[in-house]
């Protein structure tokens, strides 16, 4: 099967409104097919029913017209229907004793041969459709009158009509039929199509609110749904309340598990450097301090991890100028003195598929070392290519020496385990890269210091 | 310096209380931001040092406050999180720097220095005018290289005059830089001050910078940088 026939089949699977438009016109071409026979036949009976109407019409004309004389049969030499007269007319008149012995015909059936012979049984009238040799058809009314309500006068009046004008007027209907049939079908197509669309506008509005939420645009859906839906939206609704007051009281928490943790252990630091003012004091202020600055870490490194795990529901892209826009702003704020200068190489929409505060941390950090480290130039790269964001920051200053790069990269390094003074910063950073199967990179850069390439 | 330190934990408050006065500064210390509010309506502060984990109302509110009400003094803040969402929006909210606890008070104090340095316009820790030198981290003061001898009262006036220099300083200003509390101020004591950093400067070489502005205070004539 071609890959277009498939994507075809995938989308007509996959759309309900392609579905339900596909169901229903296969319903209404059956339903008009079945229509089909029934409108035909209706017309055949209504067809034959008023050419033996006619016929009988004209029949008694000829019943009116003739005259018995002692059983035998005169018909005048003008008949009140002229159509009977005129030569090669379509209408034909027979009259036939009760031997069925032709008795009269009309002008015009004075040349026709009509493979007809009436049997006088004093029936009823009836109407037949007869073939001549030719194959002509002919509409047959046949009626048994007995004129003088004796046996001696009793004939059978026959008119004959040809089935061509009949047959005519069937075609001619039948073409119509096809015809409003057709338009029936494509207006009826077009307002299912209209309905749908109509009916199925709620459902792409609530698609829009979806990727809105999805986005982090909006922050919940609204209320401006049908009845059908709003027991769905509601439920989605609570849903995304109680994840975002979930993620705020988490926040929270962690908030204040690092404030009641953190504090005590600044007030042991000023209490240790209280302690170290004597001599003899020192070496054990150096232990309480080591010790009390692992804490910290490990507190500040943990506390971190927990709070950047991922959203179930928000699929989050983040502008990487607003991130780095904030960022900058508070750096340039906090190193004033240094000046600066920052070179933004990415394009100023570009979205950056992560969280925003595991982007804020991941770019914090690195930035931060950037600015620290710098003597005043710093740069930073983005692009995403492939499905794959890779993001470089690079600075003008001492670089990271070869041995340390290996150490700083290694996964599954222990924080305790660092070198000093790196601080949780690329902990962090490395982990936030794992849970988005990233990678870091250390490098030389253009500027003369470090390179760090993050690549997820 | 006069500063404010807003932070709920009430020993680590003391220790900031008492290592900050030991560094020649007068300390404001409150533990919440009602009562900080209060005090940078009644007192003229030159920094403050807000905790962001606050009780009532956070430390981002009060920095929101406190610049509103076009309180232009450097804040720094103190964070216990240490991470990015809290220190960027805390810098947006108007502080200058952060802190991570817990710190070892030598970084906070340089820290804090250099805020103080940079909101009265000097990037360098000596102010120089004229002959005069003075040293913000030894607090010390040399004219024309031979050290003078000043007590810390003297020493904290002539900083903040410098600071403030060709500004008019009121009286009351001086007192707060001088006591903590209320109750201790006498406007004589600035005057006596005064009058014994005046003749320590002049002593000699007939340098006078400091001019009495009678009615307002008073003035330092020299220009610094």
């Amino acid at each position: 099967m071609s890959s277009g026939v498939r994507r075809i089949q995938k989308r007509w699977s996959s759309s309900l409104r392609l579905r339900l438009m596909f169901g229903s016109a296969v319903l209404a071409v059956l339903f008009m097919l079945a229509l089909l026979p029934a409108l035909r036949s209706a017309f055949l009976i209504a067809l034959e029913q008023s050419m033996e109407n006619r016929l009988a019409a004209d029949a008694s004309t000829l019943i009116s017209a003739a005259r018995t004389d002692d059983g035998k049969l005169s018909m005048p030499n003008k008949l009140p229907d002229e159509e009977f007269d005129i030569p090669n007319a379509q209408l034909l008149g027979f009259i036939y004793d009760r031997q069925a012995n032709l008795v009269w015909r009309s002008r015009a059936a004075q040349d026709i041969a009509v493979p007809y012979l009436p049997q006088y049984d004093g029936g009823a009238n009836r109407l037949l459709r007869i073939e001549d040799r030719r194959g002509v058809e002919f509409y047959v009314y046949d009626v048994e009158v007995d004129l003088l309500r004796g046996e001696s006068a009793a004939f059978s009046i026959v008119t004959m009509q040809p089935a061509s004008d009949t047959q005519a007027l069937y075609r001619g209907f039948m073409q119509q039929l096809y015809l409003w049939l057709g338009a029936a079908l494509l207006l009826l197509l077009g307002l299912l199509w209209f309905g749908l669309t109509w009916g199925f506008r709620s459902l792409r509005r609530l698609r829009k609110e979806l990727d809105d939420v999805e986005s982090g645009s909006r922050e919940r859906l609204s209320d401006e749904h049908p009845s059908e839906l709003l027991r769905l939206t509601g439920s989605l609704n609570r849903l995304l309340d109680s994840e975002r007051q979930q993620r705020e009281r988490y926040r929270h928490s962690l908030d204040d598990l690092a404030h009641s943790l953190k504090t005590p252990l600044a007030v042991l630091q000023g209490a240790s450097e209280v302690i170290a003012a004597k001599p003899e004091n020192r070496e054990q202020t150096r232990i309480l301090q080591r010790q009390i600055e692992r804490m910290s870490q490990q507190i500040g490194y943990q506390l971190q991890r927990a709070s950047l795990r991922k959203s179930g529901l928000v699929r989050h892209r983040v502008p990487l100028a607003q991130v780095v826009g904030s960022l900058c702003e508070a750096l340039d704020k906090v190193y004033r003195d240094k000046q600066v200068t920052v070179q933004r190489e990415f394009d100023p929409c570009l979205e950056i598929p992560m969280e925003r505060a595991a982007l804020l941390e991941l770019m914090g950090n690195l930035l931060e070392n950037a600015y620290r480290l710098c003597l005043g130039q710093v740069r930073i790269r983005a692009d995403i290519a492939h499905d794959v964001c890779e993001l470089v920051i690079e600075d003008d200053g001492p670089g990271v020496p070869v041995d340390q790069r290996e150490r700083i990269l290694r996964r599954g390094e222990r924080l305790d385990t660092q070198h000093p003074g790196q601080g949780i910063g690329t902990a962090v950073v490395k982990d936030i890269l794992e849970s988005y199967d990233g990678e870091l990179f250390v490098e030389d850069s253009e500027l003369g210091g470090a390179a760090f390439r993050v690549r997820f | 310096m006069k500063l404010l330190v807003v932070e709920d934990e009430a020993l680590l408050r003391h220790h900031l209380y008492t290592r900050l006065g030991e560094q020649g500064h007068v300390v404001d210390a409150v533990a919440n931001a009602e009562e900080a509010l209060y005090r940078v309506e009644e007192y003229h502060h030159d920094l403050a040092i807000v905790d962001l984990g606050l009780p009532d109302i956070s430390g981002l509110d009060l920095i929101r406050h406190l610049r509103s009400r076009d309180k232009t003094f450097p804040i720094l803040i103190l964070t216990a999180r240490g991470n990015w969402q809290d220190k960027v929006e805390g810098l947006a909210a108007g502080a200058d720097d952060y802190v991570v606890k817990p710190f070892q008070f030598e970084e906070l104090e340089a820290r804090l220095n250099a805020l103080l340095r940079r909101s009265s316009g000097f990037i360098q820790s000596t102010i120089e005018a004229g002959p005069l030198l003075l040293d913000m981290n030894r607090k010390q003061a040399q004219i024309n290289g031979s050290g003078i001898s000043l007590t810390a009262y003297e020493y904290r006036i002539l900083e903040y005059l410098m600071r403030h220099h060709q500004q008019v300083v009121p009286k009351e200003r001086l007192i707060e830089q001088l006591y903590p509390d209320d109750e201790e101020r006498d406007p004589n004591v600035i005057e006596v001050l005064v009058g014994r950093l005046r003749r320590k400067l002049e002593d000699g070489n007939g340098f006078k910078p400091i001019e009495t502005v009678r009615g307002q205070g008073y003035l330092f004539t020299e220009r610094c940088r």
